[in-house]
């Protein structure tokens, strides 16, 4: 049987509803793209986008599934073979959605398009929704389920098993590395939106103790009593964030809390590496079920807030910094930094881990790939749109006043402002300083990392149907706590992946290094991995050109790189198994995700403009060190040679992600010309065909054959009660007939 | 779907989701496959479930 649902034909009824969303979507992208020079409502976007979701998720998702997957729910799954009640076993597909989302889901689709705003929302906003359903969508989708045919391996493992050992270890360093960066711009983020900051740093700072007490309560008090732990938690930090307002009312406390950005690294470096050697039940599980809270819940809110207020677009569809010669907010030209800067949301390699890692090994059905692999991007995809809309309702001159970076502002609201002027855009002193007030921040200019402006959007939203201006800074210190919440939590588990991963491999080397329980081995390289990050968090954060503005592109670089390895596993696969005709399904995405990258890595490493090209920057900095003289926005020599030295690095960087895109995809092409010339000994590492004995639907909603199908012995899933599953009474009836 | 179906649905959902019903398909599971052998308490299972996340650490995405 080809997919659960396959029928031959579609009614006539359901052909007109499929025909009215085509045209809806397509007439909400005929608003969005042709109301040149006056404002749209956000509504357009939200329409357009889930109107293109839909039909993708309709037709090309299960002509993904049925004909080039060949996905057939008469074969077990891991899940169903291997269960062991632990990691492997059988999970409800709508609770498996879930997991898999909240996953894949983090800081990366609401920092990108806040950054890539500047060439207006249009062109973001095409690139979010069409590289989701053709991109994105199809990477998670296609990795997860050739992942659930190989027991759950991993990506690394896959790219060795199917490519070979060049590429597995290109695969594996890709990782590492991406990691690494990924890290350290996080980090970022949270260093830049906290600054300064009393109260959203003591709101942060109270997730600690919270997390400490969550901690203690589910290991000694309620053992697995998760929900009313994360209830108890949830409170506790909302009321962390109310008194986080009073301690920025008091100058004694506020002095206390408000930080330097060095402190802050400090003591996100001192935390990461905390959260690494503790034991997770301390710290690092109760702050995932907090964050994991958190970001639904803000998601969800900020989906039916934007419904509820309905915003007007501030931003221009198109910028005019949209050119060769790009914007501010980051170094890179329009092309083709669009697809660099924006990865999660649209194409996000890093999702690649995560649908190798353990959803592989909980699915019931493999038909299910498409609700979870597909299903779950395009939620991301929805997301990112949103953080779009947060960016782009702002108005330009306050997005700009927040986003270029300092060296370039100046420090206070006059030259922020004369600044954002020169750049065409209108803001005054006073309304960029009214804004700060409107948020209980000393100062708005400068927040560079996409955090703050997105935190301001939020802000602006919710206090629209929430509370009303007298909420306004409550709900600025929500989004900023919500999203540094999150991204701490990537940070340290990360940290603890990267550890493992390093421990690993250097086990091979020296025996010890690899028994993760021995604990000089496991503080070493704790520091190891700590110290790479914080590296690259610090330069970001002393960087006279910007840190974000610097770095954020290294690291979509990177990104793209391991979407690069998990489309190259997919295309192999298909072809070693002879379906070379469907080969284009991740084979399109493919290229252009490494035609993009490769010449976005071309122009960082090879472009003579010192703004674009790393090597042309740090060798026009090192001429005007040689002659001594200092050249803004640097301030002193030692800043010169700081640039000199950073920019030398970024450039190594794209060099080794550059190369290792090349050696992986050179490596597989090797491997196809072998497997097309029908070449003996190409092995495919496939599971055997054991015979599946669960029943369970395929889609998020079960159709009426299915629930029909489930009561007829079916076992090991529950459907809804009151909606005519096998709990329902309704369907008593069936069981017995 | 009446309400009180729709509470059972979402406690139903955010039980699954946290995780705090893995306990009780464990058990499930021991008794149908390994029939007579001891079955752990909540603590000690909670315990060891979470002692296990310490050497396997799942990733959180960007």
């Amino acid at each position: 049987m080809e997919g659960a649902t396959a029928r031959k034909g579609m009614s006539a009824r359901s052909i007109a509803i499929w025909i009215a969303v085509g045209l809806v979507g397509a007439f909400a992208w005929g608003v969005i793209a042709l109301a040149r020079g006056e404002q749209i409502s956000a509504a357009w976007l939200i329409i357009a986008a889930l109107g293109t979701y839909a039909i993708a998720y309709r037709f090309y998702a299960r002509f993904i599934v049925t004909k080039v997957l060949r996905a057939d729910d008469t074969r077990a799954t891991p899940a169903e073979r291997l269960d062991n009640a632990t990691d492997f076993q059988p999970t409800d597909r709508r609770v498996l959605f879930g997991h898999h989302f909240a996953a894949i889901a983090g800081a990366g689709p609401l920092v990108g398009p806040v950054l890539a705003a500047q060439f207006g929302y249009l062109p973001g906003t095409i690139w979010i929704v069409v590289g989701a359903v053709l991109a994105g969508c199809v990477q998670d989708m296609v990795t997860l389920f050739f992942s659930m045919r190989r027991d759950g391996k991993s990506l690394g493992q896959m790219a060795r098993d199917e490519i070979g050992p060049v590429g597995g270890v290109a695969a594996l360093l890709a990782v590492f590395s991406i990691m690494i960066i990924l890290l350290a711009v996080l980090a970022l983020v949270v260093v830049q939106a906290l600054a300064d900051s009393p109260w959203g740093t003591f709101s942060i700072a109270m997730t600690i103790p919270i997390a400490f007490l969550m901690g203690f309560y589910l290991r000694v008090l309620r053992p697995g009593r998760v929900l009313e732990t994360t209830a108890i938690g949830v409170t506790l930090l909302i009321l962390a964030i109310v008194l986080g307002g009073y301690v920025d009312g008091n100058p004694t406390l506020a002095e206390y809390f408000t930080l330097s950005p060095n402190a802050l690294v400090l003591a996100i470096v001192i935390y990461g590496f905390s959260a690494s050697v503790l034991p997770v039940w301390m710290l690092l599980a109760p702050r995932d079920y907090l964050s994991t809270f958190m970001k639904i819940g803000t998601i969800v809110l900020l989906a039916v807030g934007i419904l509820i207020t309905l915003p007007v677009m501030q931003n221009p569809a198109i910028s005019k910094f949209a050119t060769w010669e790009g914007g501010p907010v980051f170094a890179g030209s329009f092309y083709p930094f669009v697809f660099i800067t924006i990865a999660c949301g649209a194409l996000s390699g890093f999702h690649s881990l995560i649908a190798s890692g353990t959803t592989p090994k909980m699915i019931e059905k493999e038909s299910q790939v498409r609700t979870i692999g597909y299903g779950a991007m395009m939620m991301e995809s929805f997301v990112a749109v949103m953080a779009m809309i947060a960016a782009s309702i702002i108005d330009p001159g306050l997005y700009f006043a927040m986003n270029i970076p300092g060296s370039v502002l100046g420090g206070t609201v006059q030259t922020a402002s004369e600044a954002v002027n020169g750049f065409g855009f209108q803001i005054s002193p006073q309304e960029l300083q009214s804004a700060a007030d409107s948020v209980g921040e000393e100062t708005l200019v400068a927040r560079t990392g996409g955090a703050p402006t997105l935190a301001l959007g939020i802000s602006q939203i919710f206090s629209g149907f929430l509370g009303g201006s007298a909420l306004q800074a409550f709900w600025y210190h929500f989004a900023i706590m919500f999203e540094a919440l999150f991204i701490l939590t990537t940070v340290d588990a990360g940290t603890r992946v990267a550890r493992f991963m390093l421990q690993d491999t250097l086990g091979n080397v020296w025996k010890p290094l690899g028994r993760t329980s021995w604990k000089p081995g496991a503080w070493g390289i704790s520091a190891v991995v700590v110290a790479a990050w914080g590296y690259f968090l610090w330069v970001g954060v002393n960087d006279p050109l910007g840190g974000v503005n610097q770095l954020f592109p290294v690291f979509g670089i990177s990104n793209q790189l391991l979407a690069a390895v998990a489309l190259t596993v997919a295309v192999t696969i298909l072809i070693k198994t002879g379906r070379t005709k469907y080969a284009w399904v991740p084979g399109i995405p493919l290229a252009f995700d490494v035609v993009n990258t490769l010449s976005a890595s071309w122009q960082k490493i090879f472009s003579d403009n010192p703004k674009q090209g790393f090597f042309a920057q740090s060798n026009a900095f090192q001429g005007l060190v040689d002659k001594g003289t200092v050249k803004a926005p640097a301030k002193s020599i030692e800043d010169m040679q700081q640039i000199v030295t950073n920019s030398f690095v970024d450039g190594v960087l794209v060099v080794i992600f550059a190369t290792l895109i090349i050696l992986v995809l050179g490596d597989a092409m090797r491997v196809w010309v072998r497997a097309l010339r029908g070449d003996e000994g190409i092995a495919v590492a496939e599971s055997e065909y054991v015979e599946s004995k669960i029943v369970a639907p395929s889609g998020l909603i079960a159709t009426s054959e299915e629930k029909a199908a489930m009561a007829n012995g079916g076992h090991g899933d529950r459907e809804l009660v009151g909606t005519g599953g096998r709990d329902g009474e309704d369907d008593g009836s069936e069981r017995r007939g | 779907m009446t309400v009180r179906d729709a509470v059972r649905n979402i406690s139903w959902y955010l039980k699954e989701v946290s995780g705090e019903s893995d306990y009780d398909r464990w058990v499930a599971h021991r008794r149908e496959h390994h029939p007579g052998d001891p079955v752990m308490s909540r603590r000690d299972y909670e315990c060891r479930r979470m002692d296990d996340r310490d050497s396997n650490p799942r990733a959180r995405c960007c």
